[in-house]
């Protein structure tokens, strides 16, 4: 039976799974890092849900963590975009194959 | 106590067709705000489940600096025509439905089989006793957690840092 624990687990499940397909299907730079921070988002949502279902702090202390990095990612990844965008005049994944050999 | 399975189901449901409509838009924009609307709802969720903090830095730092980011990402780069996205049938795309399908239900048929045990150190009165949720969280923080928050904060620097660094330096 659905209870108040278990819909954010199945929420945070889809949201992770939806996540994981647009990194594996998109073509596109931004789209894709906007699909990582999807499944950060998924992962934080079932750390406060279960930490809440187990009545202790510490997911939610993780989870601090987690935003914290996140930001730090999206950051990092943003520029390497902008990089990316001036070396290719494009952002497509398809475009980025200097390393395919 | 009052049920927020109801208000819950609702922002999952809204969570869920904008995930959706992220997967399938063609425009970069519509995927950020869809991925906005998201946050958002997350960010209702842990209210309703009591993380007051954490919902407060979700609107902050998520749907406030990091959105911006994206956002200004895709007016720098002017990005009105994607070019070729993914197609619909190809085969690529029915494995990995197909696999993200079998995923979700397996997952959910796990979850659903989960009894969760009630400890409740702390509840909700415990928590409003103890000087509501951001006071115990901030303790928490900076004694069980300070070594972790200052490496935190350390890494936090260096990313900045390396930001600038990638996005103003030319590769040949």
């Amino acid at each position: 039976m659905m209870s108040q624990a278990h819909l954010p687990q199945v929420l945070a499940l889809f949201l992770f799974v939806v996540g994981m397909l647009i990194v594996l299907l998109r073509r596109n730079t931004i789209v894709l890092l906007m699909g990582i921070e999807l499944m950060l988002n998924a992962a934080n949502l079932s750390l406060v849900a279960f930490a809440r279902a187990s009545g202790q702090l510490d997911g939610q202390v993780m989870v601090f963590f987690v935003i914290t990095i996140a930001a730090a990612e999206s950051a990092v990844g943003l520029s390497i975009l902008v990089n990316l965008y001036r070396n290719f005049g494009s952002i497509n994944t398809d475009q980025a194959k200097t390393l395919q050999g | 106590m009052v049920n927020i399975i109801y208000p819950m189901g609702a922002l999952a449901v809204i969570c869920a067709v904008l995930a959706l409509v992220m997967l399938f838009s063609k425009d970069a924009l519509t995927c950020a705000m869809s991925l906005l609307g998201i946050l958002l709802s997350t960010a209702a969720i842990y209210g309703l489940i009591g993380a007051h903090f954490v919902a407060t830095i979700q609107l902050v730092v998520y749907a406030g600096a990091i959105m911006v980011l994206f956002i200004f990402s895709i007016m720098l780069l002017n990005l009105k025509k994607l070019g070729t996205d993914f197609t619909l049938f190809s085969p690529r795309f029915l494995i990995a439905a197909v696999s993200g399908l079998s995923l979700v239900g397996i997952g959910a048929w796990a979850i659903l089989g989960w009894s969760p045990v009630e400890r409740d150190q702390w509840s909700n009165d415990a928590m409003l006793a103890a000087g509501g949720n951001t006071q115990v969280l901030a303790h928490s923080l900076f004694t069980q957690h300070g070594i972790a928050f200052e490496a935190v904060s350390l890494a936090l620097i260096i990313a900045l840092i390396g930001a600038v660094t990638l996005a103003k330096r030319k590769f040949n």
